[in-house]
């Protein structure tokens, strides 16, 4: 493959400078809902002694879990050895860190002591799952910036193809590590399985993808290169089989639950009977973010447009899975003792409620801006953006 | 070896939640937060039901699943089976919450009191600022329990040492002591009645054992 041709963004100063200053409101209006949430508690959001986790960890879940797909470009490049797709590797590489940067950053400040961030880090319990993701996610910074690094440095480049194997180990580790946190929690029947590691795979690497086409497109919008409808058409056909992917293990999920006993009051409880949960499940996850963009992208008639629907639809859709695990999991109440009925003045027993409130949600918009920005000032400053995408017509 | 556990009688248990009280007051604990708290169960079918109260909170597991879960090494285990937390420590993550099988944990953001803004004489006294924002949880009196065992007074038997839920306890039902030591309260009420623990299955090896004989034993 010739030399690829890269430059930075060059926009209509007018077009990047409207999209920088809202993206900038964003995260000032996310930053005075934290400072807002923080000097009040948490009692001004949702977020109670029994769900303790809120819409603040969906976003952030979101991202640090779309930003190890966000590798997928990059890692077909390097790993798989599809040259074709070696023009987009860097900005790959960039939207992987942004986004993880971006869930992060909601994820500390939704801490109930984000000042002590160092503490945890300098304080690290190596048998918690918790502390081997603050170890995986400083690495992926490191492993991706130095991938990021050999693909820009052309001086470095025959280091390009190590540096992404190593990079595509490390984020299928991460992601790993990001489902174990919920795999690994014996005590709660909605989390505790095994297949929450691979699951979270499969949903990465559709979130991830999905992120990476409509980045493309909005960077192509703000003076970035023309994308082809054939390069679309290709993600978008490989996003479809990984939409599938991530629906045949959420299926395998729920039917092994369902096929003992033990499972079946909890999966009732998800899918029938448990309020806003099997609505988000069957309309916002598997319609909407499942069959719909299946059905988009691998139709026979696809175009353009449908395919970025579908990239949409499944980060609507993913937003709408990772609300359904964390919070549905949460609000299911923990059997205290087996058979016997429980009454009690404190909540325990019942089903928790949670509402959330509209700090919380800005909060994690502002993650997301925050991704964004880091996108756009990346391919500001970086070569990151190839000069054409024609050889993919 | 020294192992520190509660022995819960569901027989003699009535319900009236002067331990939750009796907690509250000693820790200084917020309205809506009670470290320990007791569950009001049926067991049976009509006709043949019974209404059983049921002490809980922090099990003090022989193998907790928030030692491990804790990303920070604030939440600790003592060598006489006392799960603490180190507040100065602890980041406030809640992920120990999640991984309480017993829902034993709390989070407090602000400092809230029993009776309008100012805290009481006794609130003043003992809330613990540290504990905001962080995770909270039963502590089995600890500071109560070392200094009584460095006055060479003996927890379980001399109420100053004792945890403030089982000092307060109307029937009796709440026995605190040393499970290593054969001739304790707690080892000689093991000895000779039925019991069980929290969700056994799980195998965290609660230290908290309830005694209960009325009907199949709960596993």
């Amino acid at each position: 493959m010739a030399a690829i041709a890269t430059a930075t963004l060059v926009s209509p100063p007018r077009r990047l400078q409207t999209v920088a200053a809202a993206l900038a409101m964003v995260i000032v209006i996310a930053l005075a809902s934290a400072l807002y949430m923080e000097e009040n508690g948490h009692w001004v959001t949702g977020m109670t002694n029994y769900v303790v986790w809120g819409l603040p960890h969906v976003f952030a879940i979101f991202l640090i879990v779309a930003a190890s797909g966000a590798l997928n470009v990059a890692s077909i490049a390097s790993v798989f050895g599809r040259t074709t797709y070696k023009p987009l590797a860097p900005l790959s590489g960039l939207l992987a860190i942004a986004l993880l940067a971006g869930g992060l950053s909601v994820l500390v400040l939704d801490l109930g002591r984000p000042d002590r961030l160092l503490v945890a880090m300098l304080n690290q319990n190596l048998s918690s799952i918790f502390a081997w993701n603050i170890f995986l996610y400083s690495g992926f910074f490191a492993v991706v910036g130095v991938y990021l690094w050999t693909m820009l440095a052309k001086r470095y480049s025959r280091f390009t193809t190590a540096a992404g194997t190593a990079a595509f180990v490390w984020r299928l580790v991460l992601t790993t590590g990001t489902g174990s946190i919920f795999g690994f929690l014996v005590a709660r029947d909605a989390f505790h399985s095994a297949i929450m590691a691979p699951l979270f795979i499969a949903m990465s690497l559709a979130y991830g993808l999905a992120v990476f086409l409509l980045v493309l497109v909005a960077l192509s919008k703000l003076g970035g290169p023309d994308v082809p409808a054939e390069l679309i058409g290709r993600l978008g056909k490989l996003l479809g089989i990984l939409v599938a992917a991530q629906l045949y293990f959420v299926a395998v999920f729920h039917l092994t639950n369902l096929y003992a006993a033990k499972g079946i009051a909890l999966e009732r409880y998800l899918l029938l009977e448990g309020g806003i949960y099997p609505w988000l499940f069957w309309v916002g996850q598997v319609i909407l973010g499942g069959v719909l963009p299946l059905v988009l992208c691998l139709g026979r008639r696809t175009t353009s447009a449908s395919l970025l629907l579908a990239a949409a639809l499944v980060v609507l859709g993913g937003l709408a899975q990772v609300y359904f695990i964390v919070i549905g999991g949460q609000s299911y109440p923990m059997s205290v003792l087996p058979d016997w009925v429980l009454h009690s003045s404190f909540g325990d027993g019942e089903i928790s409620r949670y509402v959330p409130t509209l700090p919380e949600g800005l909060l994690g918009l502002g993650g997301m801006a925050l991704a964004l920005v880091l996108v756009l000032v990346g391919c500001s400053v970086l070569r990151i953006l190839p000069t054409s995408l024609e050889h993919h017509k | 070896m020294t192992r520190y556990v509660m022995v819960a009688d569901l027989r003699r248990c009535v319900g009236c939640q002067t331990c939750t009280a009796a907690c509250r007051h000693a820790n200084a604990t917020p309205p809506g937060v009670q470290w320990r708290r007791v569950l009001d169960l049926e067991i049976g079918e009509y006709p043949e039901v019974q209404r059983v109260f049921v002490p809980t909170g922090c099990q003090h597991c022989s193998d907790p699943p928030c030692v491990a879960a804790c990303p920070s090494t604030a939440t600790r285990q003592r060598a006489d089976g006392i799960v603490t937390i180190d507040y100065d420590i602890c980041i406030g993550c809640l992920y120990c919450a999640l991984a309480c099988p017993y829902e034993a944990r709390s989070k407090v953001d602000e400092p809230v009191y029993a009776y309008g803004d100012d805290p009481t004489a006794s609130e003043t006294a003992r809330f613990d600022p540290r504990t905001i924002g962080v995770a909270q949880k039963c502590t089995f009196c600890v500071d109560v329990i070392d200094a009584g065992v460095a006055a060479g007074l003996t927890p379980g038997k001399d109420r100053a040492a004792t945890p403030a839920c089982a000092n307060a306890c109307i029937s009796g039902a709440l026995t605190f002591g040393d499970i290593d030591d054969p001739n304790s309260a707690v080892s000689r009420l093991l000895r000779e009645n039925k019991h069980f623990r929290m969700h056994e299955d799980a195998g965290t090896k609660p230290g908290f054992y309830y005694l209960w004989d009325k009907e199949a034993l709960p596993l």
